[in-house]
C-alpha cells in the first residue's frame, strides 16, 4: 500500500488524481510522515525547476520575420483534400454509370425495335397512340393502307427512342462537363500572400 | 501554463496557413514560439541549438502543416516535432554543451556577489542533474514544468499511455531529488 501511493506522489503533486485514488491518497498522507516528507521533497523540486531562470531568446517576432525567409513555397500538392472530396471523385463515377445504363437499354430497345420490324417477335409490336386511334375508329375500312400505316408506325417508335436516348446522353454529357468545369474552378489555389519573401 | 485556448481565430488561421497563406502561418508561430523556444532549451541547455531546433520544428510544421488535424492542439503537435528534433540532435552529438551554457545565466546582480555566485551553480547543478536523467524522463519531465501539459497531453506528445508518464515522472522528479539533495546542501554548506 505505501509502496503504491509513493508511486502516485508525483501525479497526486500536479492534481492528476481523481476519484478514491485522490481519497486514498488524503487518507495516506494524514497517516504516513515519510510519504509527506517525500512529497515536500518532491514539490521543492518542482519549484526549483520552474524557478530556474530562461535565457533571453531571440523575440518572437524577429524569429516569425526571419522564418518567413526560409519557409519553401507551398505546392498544389501540398494542398489539404477538401472535406467531400470523395464525393467530388464519385459524381464522374455515376455519371459513367448512369451512361453505360441508357446506353444499353438504348442499344437493347433498338435491337428489340429492329427485331419486331423484321417480324423475329411475331406480329405483336410497339403501337403509337395514333395508331392505335386509327386502327380502332376506321378497323376494317383502313385495311388497305394498313401496310404502310404500320410502317410509319414502327418509323415513329424508333424515331421516339432514338430521341430519347440522345436526350438521356445529352443530359448526361451536359452534368459532366458541368462538374467537370465546377472541379476546375474549386481547384484553381488561392492567391498566396508574401509569395516574393522565398 | 495553462492549455491555450483553441479559438475560431486559431482555426481560421490554421486553415489559412493550410492554404499557403504565409502571414496566417506568421502568426501562429508569433504566438507558440516562446513556449516551444523554451521547452527546447530545456531539453538541450543551449540557447543558440534551441532557437535552430524551434526553426526546424516551425519549418517543418510548415511543411507538414497539411496533415495536421485541426481539431487536435497545434502546440502539442509543434512540442512533438521539436522535442523529437532536438533528441535527434542531442543524440548525434558527441560534445556537452552544459557548461558553457550554464556560464551565460547571469543571475541577479542585486542579489550580492556571493548569492549570485551560489545561484550560477545552482543553476549549473540543476542543469547537470537534468541532463543526467534518460532521455525518456527528461522529456516528460520538461514537457511537464516547462511546457505546461497534462499528462494526458503529454502522453499524446510522446506517444505513450499515461501510466508510462506517471512512472516517467515520478523516477524523474525523484531522480532529481536524490541528486539535488545532497549537492544543494553540500553547495549551502561550501558558502555558509
Amino acid at each position: 500500500m505505501h509502496e503504491d501511493m509513493r508511486a502516485l506522489l508525483s501525479a497526486y503533486l500536479d492534481g492528476e488524481l481523481h476519484g478514491t485514488r485522490l481519497l486514498e491518497m488524503k487518507l495516506h498522507l494524514s497517516a504516513c510522515e515519510s510519504c509527506r516528507n517525500e512529497l515536500k521533497e518532491l514539490r521543492l523540486v518542482s519549484d526549483l525547476l520552474q524557478a530556474a531562470p530562461d535565457p533571453e531568446f531571440m523575440p518572437a517576432g524577429r524569429f516569425a520575420s526571419n522564418l518567413m525567409l526560409t519557409l519553401p513555397r507551398r505546392t498544389m500538392r501540398d494542398l489539404p483534400p477538401k472535406p467531400g472530396s470523395l464525393v467530388w471523385w464519385l459524381v464522374p463515377g455515376v455519371l459513367l454509370a448512369a451512361w453505360c445504363f441508357v446506353q444499353t437499354v438504348f442499344t437493347l430497345t433498338g435491337a428489340v425495335t429492329a427485331a419486331q420490324i423484321s417480324g423475329l417477335l411475331g406480329s405483336g409490336g410497339q403501337e403509337t397512340i395514333w395508331f392505335a386511334a386509327v386502327t380502332s375508329l376506321f378497323g376494317s375500312q383502313a385495311a388497305p393502307a394498313q401496310p404502310a400505316l404500320s410502317l410509319l408506325n414502327t418509323l415513329t417508335v424508333t424515331g421516339t427512342n432514338l430521341l430519347d436516348g440522345f436526350l438521356w446522353q445529352a443530359l448526361i454529357v451536359l452534368l459532366y462537363w458541368g462538374w467537370l468545369s465546377v472541379w476546375w474552378l474549386m481547384r484553381r489555389p488561392r492567391p498566396m500572400k508574401m509569395e516574393n519573401a522565398s | 501554463m495553462a492549455q491555450p485556448q483553441i479559438t475560431e481565430d486559431e482555426n481560421a488561421l490554421i486553415e489559412q496557413a493550410q492554404h499557403g497563406d504565409r502571414n496566417a502561418f506568421g502568426e501562429l508561430v508569433t504566438r507558440y514560439y516562446p513556449g516551444v523556444v523554451r521547452v527546447v532549451y530545456r531539453l538541450c541547455g543551449d540557447t543558440g541549438l534551441a532557437e535552430d531546433m524551434a526553426q526546424e520544428a516551425f519549418l517543418r510544421g510548415w511543411i507538414n502543416l497539411t496533415s495536421f488535424h485541426p481539431q487536435s492542439s497545434l502546440r502539442n503537435w509543434l512540442y512533438r516535432i521539436a522535442g523529437n528534433a532536438t533528441l535527434d540532435v542531442l543524440r548525434r552529438k558527441t560534445e556537452e554543451p552544459l557548461e558553457e551554457e550554464a556560464a551565460q545565466m547571469y543571475p541577479d546582480p542585486a542579489a550580492g556577489p556571493e548569492s549570485a555566485l551560489i545561484e550560477k551553480e545552482r543553476v549549473a547543478l540543476l542543469q547537470h542533474a537534468m541532463h543526467s536523467l534518460p532521455d525518456a524522463a527528461r522529456s516528460v519531465l520538461i514537457l511537464r514544468e516547462y511546457g505546461g501539459l497534462s499528462y494526458q497531453e503529454i502522453a499524446s506528445v510522446l506517444d505513450v499511455p499515461v501510466g508510462t508518464v506517471m512512472s516517467r515522472l515520478n523516477y524523474a522528479r525523484n531522480r532529481l531529488r536524490e541528486l539535488l539533495k545532497g549537492q544543494l546542501l553540500q553547495l549551502e554548506n561550501d558558502y555558509a
